[in-house]
């Protein structure tokens, strides 16, 4: 899940200028900024949210199921489960939940005394309807289908029991459910035709849907029966602002303008030079939420040459420079990953000692694994064949800076001999070469709850493609070893074996250098200092304003 | 006795629109077709961009639907026909990625971009106008600072303009949105984005021409007449010298609606030029023929208008 593309293109040439000129504005703005400090929340008010994110085209994120759907349905939807800042599941909509012995079926006890805005009420059978909303093919879910693939059938075991059967156990069930793509809405609503339910869905959220202008922006009001907040909210009752307008301005130059200007109160997909020169600001608070599950990493397809031998796969990672290129071209917003999965997964293991920048290192093992000689532009060379790295580069999902690193990555590699064939694209074009097998690296995001992403990254049942062309594994690890201990860990919920089962897959993921870790998906908000209380919620990163008032 | 193998200048000028319309029809054939081709030769899949676009992790049984749905199991050329026979009875389709009906969508767009598009050329107009008669009066140095400003402002693109002047007026000055708002005040910096590189085209044009005009015979004559220079300049003299921009406006409207791409995007302003850039970065192939269709139109209209509105302001047209 990711920003689209056009913005991020349509801007590469703004951002410039605008960060010149806007540094002088900032620095003069300082010296009134006047921030009185108000303790008490204040009810009212509108907030506007100006997203770089392309439109939804449904409201309603079962349908599809990405990002742009998850960040505004986060203000009126809300999911069963929720994750604190600890990476502990916590009850939202479901007070409390029990595991059957043999892991094949999952209790759900819902929360009291919640309705939906439409004045349904929250009950067992509502919960059954939005599995089978997910699962039924009509719908066009693929994100929330997905997560609930080990998902056979629902009983209503009382009025606010519901039990999720499963084929076999699912150590991540709850933080699949966590996730907004699986949020609750209202079966009375469920059951209108999809146009009507993607215009305005229909949840229990602490704001509701009130109307949808498309290409221009979505309203959303305050729901004054609200009573299901998660448990680490910051108040009970309903929110304090009257209303979000949220709004879409695709120009990153435009949204940092609105959010100084007034226009806008909190603005998303900043970029890294917009954040150094909002932290100088007084007026501008900076909100750095990574996305959960995979970090960004430079995939290496182990499944073709020159990849298939782990000595060529080493020498490309220690012949890159990644560091001071995540300096220089992030200034210093994104900190260096040696994982494979986000900093927020609780799970995660890093390996910084496996991916030193040493040329000299990748000398010698290209020396041994038979690369030797060299062509008249300075390559390597086996058989004939130059030692080419093939890069499609997805421009909807690397942003400018993350297209700059993989340029400095081309020239450090070079040094060292590799020829890294960088190939910008669109999305679909991209697609289409990852389905056709035709790169060597690639780097995409994956955004999931929990570490159970390292199942879709890494075993092997991820090589093979859907109709669509699609698969997950582009590294291509088919291990045996690795395919057990991630079906295993996919079945143990206990913490501590299911901790041990990861750190071992993700062990041998990290030493096979399958992956080069580049950095955590980015994911930054500026807030204008007048809005308290907003936060990232800790499941998927994405701002919650149920808290939020304005000053 | 009427003239004989000479038509009354009415069935000429009927002859020449006719003539037009056919060749309208051939010209929005081959838009249609050459934006079908270039869009769907692109290897890629648009069945992606239908469920969700960028990172849904889309189901196989939902792609596989989807693409049935919409045709996009079939052959292209096949898919190039149904097509091409829907927009005969003028059916635009049905978008991918919107999911809506292409005309009511896009017609609903039509208006912001035509205001935009209008005000822009009628304040091009006064600008032009007025630099371009100040700096031919007002000597040599007024003469080469006008000339200058024309051709600075002929070079400015509209994303950079655009930046500068909401940094100018939004962020520094506090005076205006930087973003569309339902007010007057939105549509100030939009419209002029889009006049000021137009007013230097249009400028350099009626300056050259203003200055032939001027030292013509017959601004001799008026003058000779005692016409003061006020009734030269305002009287003979502009309509003779507009000639030239008049028919530069039917290529400065089609040059409006593509500077409405940038600026309805960098002012988040919807329009017929946003819809069309989100439509191409999502492959939403009906979208894009209807909205390159629409500019066509639009594009054929302006340029029928432009020819009638020169045979008004030059009677020498009228008898060709």
């Amino acid at each position: 899940m990711h920003t689209s593309g056009h913005t991020q293109r349509a801007s590469r040439t703004l951002t410039g200028l605008v960060g010149l000129v806007a540094t002088g504005i900032l620095l003069a703005g300082c010296a009134t900024a006047e921030s009185p400090e108000a303790t008490e929340p204040v009810s009212g008010g509108t907030l506007t949210y100006a997203s770089g994110d392309a439109e939804p085209t449904c409201l309603d994120p079962h349908v599809g199921g990405n990002y742009p759907q998850a960040l505004v349905s986060t203000q009126y939807l809300e999911s069963l489960v929720s994750r604190d800042e600890d990476g502990t599941i916590i009850p939202w909509l479901a007070d409390s939940w029990t595991e059957s012995a043999d892991g094949l079926a999952w209790d759900f006890t819902l929360a009291a005394d919640v309705s939906f805005t439409d004045g349904t009420p929250l009950d067992a059978a509502a919960v059954q309807a939005n599995i089978a909303h997910i699962q039924d093919p009509e719908t066009g879910s693929s994100t929330g289908y997905l997560a609930l693939a080990k998902v056979t059938g629902t009983e209503a075991v009382s009025t606010n029991v519901v039990r999720l059967v499963l084929s076999e156990p699912d150590s991540a069930l709850l933080e699949s459910l966590s996730q907004p793509w699986l949020a609750i809405e209202s079966p009375t609503a469920l059951a209108r035709s999809q146009d009507e339910n993607c215009a305005a869905p229909v949840g229990t959220g602490p704001f509701q849907v009130e109307k949808w202008v498309q290409q221009e922006s979505i309203t959303l009001v305050r729901n004054k029966n609200y009573s299901s907040p998660p448990e680490d909210a910051g108040h009970t009752g309903p929110a304090y602002l009257d209303s979000i307008v949220w709004r879409f301005i695709p120009d990153s130059a435009s949204r940092y303008a609105a959010l100084q200007s007034g226009d806008a109160d909190v603005i998303d997909n900043i970029q890294p030079d917009t954040i150094v020169q909002a932290e100088k600001s007084d007026t501008i608070v900076h909100l750095d939420a990574p996305r959960p599950g995979a970090s960004n990493r430079i995939e290496l397809n182990s499944g073709r040459a020159p990849f298939d031998d782990p000595l060529v796969r080493e020498a490309f990672i220690r012949s890159a420079n990644v560091d001071d290129a995540v300096t220089s071209l992030f200034h210093g917003t994104a900190e260096r990953s040696y994982s494979a999965l986000s900093s927020a997964e609780p799970l995660a293991v890093s390996g910084p000692d496996l991916f030193d920048y040493d040329p000299a290192a990748a000398s010698d093992l290209l020396d041994s694994a038979g690369w030797t000689e060299r062509d008249s532009d300075g390559y390597l060379v086996k058989d004939g064949e130059r030692l080419t790295v093939d890069f499609p580069v997805s421009t909807n999902q690397s942003i400018p800076a993350e297209q700059s690193l993989f340029e400095q990555i081309q020239a450090t590699a070079k040094e060292t001999g590799f020829e890294v064939v960088l190939s910008p694209m669109d999305l679909s074009s991209w697609y289409t070469a990852l389905g056709e097998n035709d790169y060597d690296a690639v780097s995409a995001p994956y955004t999931k709850v929990g570490p159970d992403v390292l199942r879709i990254l890494f075993h092997s049942d991820g090589i093979i493609p859907a109709p669509s062309g699609y698969f997950a594994n582009h590294a291509q690890v088919n291990d045996p070893a690795i395919d057990a201990l991630l079906t295993q860990a996919g079945q143990v919920t206990d913490a501590e074996e299911r901790a041990a089962l990861y750190a071992d897959a993700q062990n041998m993921v990290l030493e096979g250098f399958y992956i080069l870790p580049l950095f955590d998906q980015q994911n930054h908000y500026l807030l204008g200092t007048d809005v308290v209380g907003a936060r990232a919620l800790p499941t998927v990163s994405t701002p919650t304003f149920y808290d939020a008032w304005l000053k | 006795m009427a003239e004989v193998g000479r038509a009354a200048p009415v069935v000429r000028t009927a002859r020449v629109v006719l003539g037009r319309l056919g060749g309208a029809v051939f010209v929005l054939w081959m838009v249609a077709t050459l934006t079908f081709f270039a869009i769907r030769l692109i290897p890629g899949d648009p069945a992606e961009a239908i469920l969700g676009g960028p990172g849904s992790q889309t189901s196989p049984e939902a792609l596989a639907a989807v693409r049935a749905e919409y045709g996009l199991d079939q052959p292209v050329f096949v898919q190039y026909l149904a097509q091409l026979a829907r927009l005969a009875t003028g059916d635009l389709g049905r978008s991918y990625s919107l999911n809506q009906d292409v005309a009511p969508l896009l017609l609903g767009q039509l208006g912001g971009t035509l205001l935009l598009a209008v005000l822009a050329l009628a304040v091009a107009w006064l600008l032009a106008l007025g630099l371009a008669t100040w700096s031919t009066r007002g000597g040599r140095f007024a003469w080469y600072l006008g000339s200058g400003l024309e051709i600075v402002a002929a070079a400015l693109p509209h994303f950079w303009l655009a930046t500068v002047l909401i940094v100018l007026f939004s962020v520094w000055l506090g005076w205006l949105p930087p973003i569309s708002t339902s007010g007057v005040s939105g549509l100030v910096l939009p419209v002029l984005t889009l006049a000021v590189p137009l007013a230097g085209f249009l400028g350099q044009i009626m300056r050259e021409s203003l200055l032939t005009a001027l030292e013509s015979p017959f601004v001799l004559s008026a003058r000779a007449r005692g016409e003061g220079e006020r009734g030269v300049r305002w009287v003979h003299v502009i309509r003779h010298a507009s000639l030239p921009a008049i028919s530069l406006s039917g290529w400065a409207f089609g040059s409006l609606i593509s500077g409405a791409v940038v600026v309805e995007t960098i002012f988040a302003r919807p329009g017929l030029g946003r819809t069309l850039l989100t439509a191409v970065t999502v492959r939403d192939v009906p979208v894009v023929v209807g909205a390159v269709l629409i500019v066509a139109v639009g594009y054929i209209l302006m340029t029928l208008l432009t020819d009638l509105a020169q045979r008004i302001a030059d009677p020498r047209l009228r008898a060709r």
